[in-house]
C-alpha cells in the first residue's frame, strides 16, 4: 500500500546495496563492485527476466512504478519511454509485440545517459558511478532492450576523471560477458526464443560545461558541436540525437530499473509517499547528497517525502556543532532556497508547490548554519549561472552578467535600495515569461536569486544604503536622487 | 563565456613539422571512434582530448590536423574547442590545481584553499608558475560537495582539505615532476 505520509520503513539499501553507507554499512567498506561480485549479489537478474518479457510490458511496468527522473525535472520515465515512435519494417507494418522474440533489425534510436552532474550540490550519480558500475549497465541494457535502441552514450562530465575509467573497466567486462557488442545481450539470447538483441555502449566525456547537462545540450555535445540546448519541439525522442529518436535519462533513474523489473512496480510503489497536494506521486527511495554545515555530509538512500530536519538530524549527524539550521539550497542550486522556517519540508516533488522553491531538483542539499552570509551565498550562485549561460538568449546571456554585477555591489556595501528591486526585476525577468529563453537554466537563476532575495530580504537591506526619494520640491533646494 | 575578437586574417598559425596527431592517435579515431557515430563530428571531443591529453593543451595546428582527419572544417573544431572550457587553447602548468569555488565548498572555507595555493606558489588565479609547473585555476561545482572543500590536482580529487594539507600536496607534486614524472 502506497504511504500518504513518511514513515520509514526502509531495512535495507536498494540503490546503494552494493556501496555500503551509514545506517546499513560502514562507508570504509567501499570499493568498486566488479562482475563477478555484481552478479554473485544477484545482479542482471532483472536483465535476465526482462528477457522473457515483452517491450510492452517492461514500458508498462516501468509506468506503473511512477519512477520519475532523478536528474532534476522529475517527467515520469514509463511515460518517457513511450513517445519513441515505432519502428516500421521494410513492408511498412509496425513492429509491435508480437515481434518480441523476431529479428528486427534496429538502427538509430539512440539512448543518452546523463552522468554529467554539475549542478553545485550535486554529487549522487559519482558514488553510483564509482562503485556500482555494473548496476548502471544493467539498467542501460534494460532500457535499450525495452524501447528497441541500437547504441548507448554514457555522457560523462570531464572532471570525472576516476569514474569514467571505472565505467571503460566495467563496460569491458560487460562486453566480454555478452550484454553488449555482438554476443547480444545475455549471449545469443539463451533466454528467449528469438535471435539476439545487439546493444553498443560507450563512454563519451564531456568536457566542463555545466550546459551540456540539459538534455538538447548534451545531445549536441555528443554530436561534438558546443553545447548549446535546442529549441523544443521537436522533443528528442522524436528526433534526438543525430536528428533520430533518442532518450535521454539520469544515471540514478536507469539504476532504479534492475529492481523495479526485479521485484515488480507494486514494491516500488510501497516506498515513498503519494503527493499530498493530489500531484502525481513521488515513489521510492532516493539519493540524497547532504552538503554544507553538516555534521556527517554524504550521500544517503532515503525514501521520498523525508522531511530535511530528519535528514540532517538521524543521517547526517545533525548541524555542525550544534549551530542552529539557517536555510538550505533545496537540490541543486537551480531549485532556490528553503528559508528558516522550512527546515521540516518534506523533500518530494511536492515541494515546489508547498515551499515556494522550483522543485525538488536533484534532491541534493545544502544546508547553511545561522553564521552564513546569505548575500554572500546568493552572489556566489549568481556568478555560477553567469559562468555557465551558454550565451544563446539575450535575457539568461546579459541579465545573468549585470544580476552578478550587482550584487556583487549589494555584498560590497555600495549598494542602495533601489539596486535589490532592480536585482529583482533583472532575476525576474529572466526566464519567467515562457519562451524568451530556450532553456532551463535561466529558470533556475530565476529561482535561486529571487527565493533568497525574498526569503532574506531583512539581511540585504541592512547591506544597502537608502536611495534618497525626492518627496517634495522646495523652493531653491536641489533634491537628492 | 567571453567572446574575444581579434583580426583572424592576419593571424599565423605557430607551425612545426612534425605531426600533433601521431599515427597512434590517428589509427585509435579511425578504428575505435568513427565507428561509434553517425558523423566523424562526434569524434572531435574525444580527438581533443587526446592531443590535450599527451601534450596538456591543444594548439592550432592539432585542430587543423584533426579537421583533415575527420573531413570536417578547421571552423568546426576550432568552434567546439573553444566552447569548452577544460581545453586550453595556450599552455598550462604541468600540474593543473582546480579549486572548486561553488556553494556548498565556498560555505566551508574554499577561499582559504585559493590562499594557500597563491601564497604557495606566488600566483594569481588563473596563472602558471614561471618554471611552468603549476597552473591555479577555479572551477565551479566538481561534483564532490559533500567532501568540501575539493580541490582536483592534475587528475586526482582531494576531499575535505585544509589549507596544510594543500601545501603538502604541491610539495609531493614538486618532487614528482622534479623527479621526470608527468602529472
Ligand atoms: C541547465 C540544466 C542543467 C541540467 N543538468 C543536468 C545534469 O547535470 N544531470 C542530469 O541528469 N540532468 C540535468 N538536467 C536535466 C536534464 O535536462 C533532463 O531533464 C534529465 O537528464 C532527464 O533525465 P531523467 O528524466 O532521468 O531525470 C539539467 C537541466 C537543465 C535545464
Ligand atoms: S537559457 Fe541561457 S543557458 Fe539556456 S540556452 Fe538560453 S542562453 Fe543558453
Ligand atoms: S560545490 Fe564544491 S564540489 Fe560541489
Amino acid at each position: 500500500m502506497p504511504k500518504a505520509k513518511y514513515e520509514n520503513s526502509l531495512d535495507r539499501h536498494y540503490l546503494l546495496k552494493n556501496i555500503p553507507t551509514p545506517p546499513f554499512g560502514d562507508v570504509k567498506a567501499r570499493h568498486i563492485v566488479s562482475y563477478d561480485e555484481y552478479v554473485g549479489n544477484g545482479g542482471y537478474q532483472g536483465l535476465r527476466k526482462t528477457l522473457t518479457m515483452t517491450p510492452n510490458e517492461i514500458i508498462g511496468e516501468v509506468k506503473q512504478s511512477s519512477l520519475r527522473g532523478r536528474g532534476g525535472a522529475g517527467f515520469p520515465a514509463g511515460v518517457k519511454w513511450s513517445f519513441l515512435p515505432p519502428i516500421k519494417l521494410a513492408d511498412g507494418t509496425e513492429v509491435g509485440d508480437e515481434h518480441a522474440g523476431k529479428d528486427v533489425p534496429v538502427e538509430g534510436r539512440y539512448l543518452a545517459v546523463n552522468a554529467d552532474e554539475s549542478e553545485p550540490g550535486t554529487f549522487k550519480d559519482r558514488l553510483l558511478m564509482e562503485c556500482d558500475p555494473h548496476a548502471l549497465l544493467e539498467g542501460i541494457a534494460i532500457c535499450c532492450y525495452a524501447c528497441r535502441l541500437s547504441k548507448a552514450y554514457i555522457f560523462i562530465r570531464g572532471e570525472y576523471h576516476h569514474q569514467a575509467h571505472v565505467l571503460e573497466k566495467a563496460l569491458k567486462e560487460a562486453y566480454e560477458q555478452g550484454i553488449f557488442g555482438d554476443k547480444g545481450i545475455i549471449g545469443s539470447g539463451e533466454n528467449t526464443a528469438g535471435p539476439r538483441f545487439r546493444v553498443d555502449c560507450y563512454v563519451h566525456r564531456g568536457a566542463g560545461a555545466y550546459i551540456c547537462g540539459e538534455e538538447t545540450g548534451l545531445l549536441e555535445a555528443i554530436e561534438g558541436k558546443r553545447g548549446w540546448p535546442r529549441t523544443k519541439p521537436p522533443f528528442p525522442a522524436i528526433k534526438g540525437l543525430f536528428g533520430k529518436p533518442t532518450i535521454i535519462n539520469n544515471v540514478e533513474t536507469l539504476c532504479h530499473i534492475p529492481d523495479i523489473i526485479n521485484h515488480g512496480a507494486a514494491w516500488f510503489c510501497e516506498l515513498g509517499v503519494e503527493s499530498s497536494v493530489g500531484g502525481p506521486p513521488s515513489f521510492g527511495t532516493k539519493l540524497m547528497g547532504v552538503s554544507g554545515h553538516v555534521e556527517r555530509p554524504g550521500v544517503y538512500e532515503c525514501e521520498l517525502g523525508i522531511p530535511l530536519r530528519t535528514l540532517v538530524d538521524e543521517f547526517c549527524g545533525g548541524m555542525r556543532n550544534g549551530k542552529k539550521f539557517k536555510g538550505a539550497i533545496a537540490g541543486g542550486v537551480s531549485m532556490g532556497v528553503l528559508g528558516p522556517d522550512q527546515f521540516d519540508a518534506e523533500l518530494d516533488f511536492d515541494i515546489g508547490r508547498k515551499y515556494n522553491v522550483l522543485g525538488l531538483g536533484t534532491a541534493c542539499p545544502t544546508v547553511f548554519d545561522e553564521d552564513t552570509d546569505m548575500v554572500a551565498v546568493c552572489r556566489n550562485i549568481s556568478r555560477f549561472f553567469k559562468h555557465e549561460s551558454c550565451g544563446q538568449c539575450t535575457p539568461c546571456r546579459e541579465g545573468s552578467g549585470w544580476l552578478y554585477q550587482l550584487l556583487c555591489k549589494i555584498e560590497s556595501g555600495d549598494g542602495r535600495t533601489k539596486d535589490l528591486d532592480l536585482a529583482l526585476e533583472i532575476a525576474t525577468s529572466m526566464g519567467t515569461m515562457p519562451g524568451t529563453t530556450i532553456c532551463g537554466l535561466a529558470d533556475g537563476n530565476n529561482w535561486a536569486t529571487r527565493t533568497i532575495m525574498s526569503k532574506y530580504r531583512e539581511e540585504f537591506e541592512a547591506r544597502v544604503k537608502p536611495t534618497y526619494v525626492p518627496v517634495a520640491m522646495t523652493v531653491g533646494a536641489s533634491a537628492k536622487g | 563565456m567571453a567572446w574575444i575578437t581579434k583580426p583572424s586574417a592576419t593571424e599565423k598559425i605557430e607551425r612545426r613539422g612534425e605531426a600533433y596527431l601521431t599515427d597512434a592517435m590517428r589509427t585509435s579515431i579511425t578504428d575505435d571512434f568513427i565507428p561509434r557515430f553517425e558523423t566523424t563530428m562526434a569524434c572531435i571531443l574525444p580527438a581533443l582530448h587526446m592531443i590535450q591529453h599527451e601534450y596538456g593543451w591543444i594548439p592550432k595546428q592539432a585542430m587543423e590536423e584533426i579537421a583533415r582527419h575527420l573531413e570536417v572544417a578547421p571552423a568546426d573544431v576550432f568552434d567546439t574547442a573553444t566552447f569548452y572550457e577544460e581545453y586550453w587553447l595556450k599552455p598550462k602548468g604541468k600540474c593543473l590545481i582546480s579549486v572548486c569555488r561553488s556553494i556548498a565548498c565556498e560555505v566551508c572555507g574554499q577561499q582559504e584553499i585559493t590562499d594557500a595555493v597563491r601564497e604557495k606558489l606566488g600566483i594569481e588565479v588563473s596563472e602558471t608558475t614561471d618554471d611552468g609547473k603549476f597552473t591555479l585555476v577555479e572551477l565551479e561545482c566538481l561534483g564532490a560537495c559533500g567532501g568540501a572543500p575539493a580541490i582536483l590536482v592534475g587528475e586526482t580529487l582531494h576531499e575535505k582539505v585544509t589549507p596544510e594539507q594543500v601545501v603538502e600536496i604541491i610539495d609531493r607534486v614538486e618532487r614528482e615532476i622534479d623527479a621526470g614524472g608527468g602529472h
